[in-house]
């Protein structure tokens, strides 16, 4: 029941279609890598999930409803889309403050998630003198906050440094081990080859490829390698 | 009324909200004690203790009408920094409806500016009280409600309407400089054009001041509340149907 689904998704700006008749389904207990080169639709078909634009056909739900029918969403959804996309002039702690108080979630558990992203330190310092790291462990610890079900995560690798690759890396597989729906976008193939469990390639909006990892990546190729090959063959 | 509490976590854990309050109380406050003192010293012996206590009233309603346009840019900024800052999709994400989001922070900001308006007169009416103590002022006469509705609803309306324009143009420079066109430039233009009299009954600058008897009656204080209401309504409506088209 916990799952993204993609039905026929069409979005156009103008004469281009961002995203050209997308269908796929996003299934709990693993980790889905969401690929495709810059431009592919990733982020609109993100936003189109959460509400946040309206595709020009088709439709997507989360829980067999569309993303604006949820009550308390955040409970039901995680999201981090762009980290960098906070007010500078709050703590993070009072970030997490007003985001809770939102959804009726219990500000109890906001200590425990700055402790659980490595922020303990720095829940009372100003968002606005955060690195890009920091700011994506704040949008973790966003996402986290309603105990979802369900995660959508943007580039949340964006800005970390090797540690906190690692740190991610262990985080989203436990997300995944608990039962949990987590879909990632990223551009970092080494990254996602070790990380993912299935794979959604995307190009110029439209599906090409959903499968498991494993049968993605041909004997004697790195992920890497593949996804070029996929990418290229769809473009000509 | 979660995202009511929500939207009032964040305005008071931004410092400029509060640099907003403080300009606007306290540079209304030193206004009114100035113009309270220098209006009460020039008042015939013969003044009745209604009257002055009227006098006490206006004065101090003056000073909350010179308050409202830090109020409007802080309704302003409320909106637009969440653009500007990209945060206002973290904001539709956790609260899907834009016109709730929209009410919401329109409850918080009707809310601070009344009691921006209080922290003005309460202070005001008491220090008016002590100057004026030789003409021995009563309790306000009736007359006085017309003032302290007419003052706080202006400061009200500005607030609101400050938060519209954000809504609607999404950029705080663009909704601050269409405000101030609104409340300052047009009403100070309007009065030496052909035309200023029905300018004047439109626009919310003169019903305001009319309310609060700093301007010769041209219209019924009924017909100057309801564009008081109207201005505080209206730019709001069109706000909530302005965000229904997505980003």
């Amino acid at each position: 029941m916990d799952m993204i689904e993609v039905i026929g998704l069409t979005r156009r700006f103008g004469q281009s279609a961002a995203v050209d008749d997308l269908s796929f389904t996003v299934t709990p207990g693993k980790i889905t890598g969401f690929l495709g080169p810059n431009g592919a639709g990733k982020t609109t078909t993100m936003r189109i999930v959460l509400g946040l634009d309206r595709p020009t056909s088709g439709r997507a739900t989360v829980n067999g409803v569309p993303y604006r029918a949820l009550d308390r969403p955040l409970t039901h959804v995680g999201a981090l889309l762009d980290a960098s996309a906070v007010q500078g002039g709050r703590c993070a702690e009072q970030h997490l403050q007003w985001l809770a108080r939102s959804n009726g979630i219990s500000r109890t558990r906001i200590g425990g998630l700055l402790e659980l992203v490595g922020l303990g330190e720095a829940g009372r310092k100003r968002v606005g003198g955060f690195s890009l790291g920091m700011k994506q462990r704040l949008g973790l610890a966003a996402a986290l906050l309603g105990d979802p079900e369900v995660l959508l995560l943007d580039e949340p690798l964006n800005g970390l440094d090797p540690e906190g690759i690692r740190w991610m890396r262990g985080l989203l597989k436990s997300l995944a081990a608990e039962g949990r729906t987590v879909l990632v976008s990223s551009h970092l193939m080494h990254e996602m080859a070790v990380t993912a469990d299935h794979l959604i390639v995307i190009g110029r909006g439209r599906l090409l490829a959903d499968t498991e990892i494993t049968q993605f990546v041909r004997p004697g190729m790195s992920l890497e390698d593949t996804f070029m090959k996929v990418i290229e063959g769809s473009a000509s | 009324m979660n995202a009511v509490a929500a939207e009032w976590i964040k305005l008071r854990t931004l410092r400029s909200t509060w640099w907003a309050l403080g300009v606007g109380v306290l540079t209304a406050l030193a206004l009114t004690a100035l113009g309270a003192s220098t209006v009460i010293s020039r008042w015939e012996p013969g003044q009745t203790g209604e009257q002055a206590a009227m006098g006490i009233v206006v004065a101090v309603y003056v000073g909350v009408v010179l308050a409202q346009l830090p109020l409007g840019m802080l309704g302003t900024m409320s909106i637009s920094g969440e653009y500007t800052s990209g945060m206002i999709h973290t904001t539709f994400v956790a609260t899907p409806s834009r016109s709730r989001v929209l009410l919401a922070k329109a409850c918080v900001l009707g809310g601070i500016a009344i009691a921006a308006s209080l922290l003005i007169a309460i202070p005001g009416y008491l220090y008016g009280h002590v100057v004026a103590s030789g003409f021995d002022p009563t309790l306000p006469p009736a007359g006085a409600w017309a003032v302290i509705g007419g003052g706080t609803l202006m400061i009200a309306m500005t607030t609101m309407l400050g938060l519209s324009l954000g809504a609607i143009f999404r950029n705080g420079v663009v909704a601050i400089s269409v405000l101030v066109v609104l409340m300052v430039l047009v009403p100070f233009a309007g009065r030496m054009l052909p035309g200023g009299e029905v300018v004047n009954r439109i626009l919310p600058g003169y019903p305001a001041l009319q309310l609060t008897e700093q301007m010769p009656d041209i219209m019924p204080d009924e017909a100057a509340f309801a564009v008081l209401g109207a201005w505080s309504v209206i730019p709001l409506l069109i706000a909530v149907l302005a965000n229904k088209r997505v980003s």
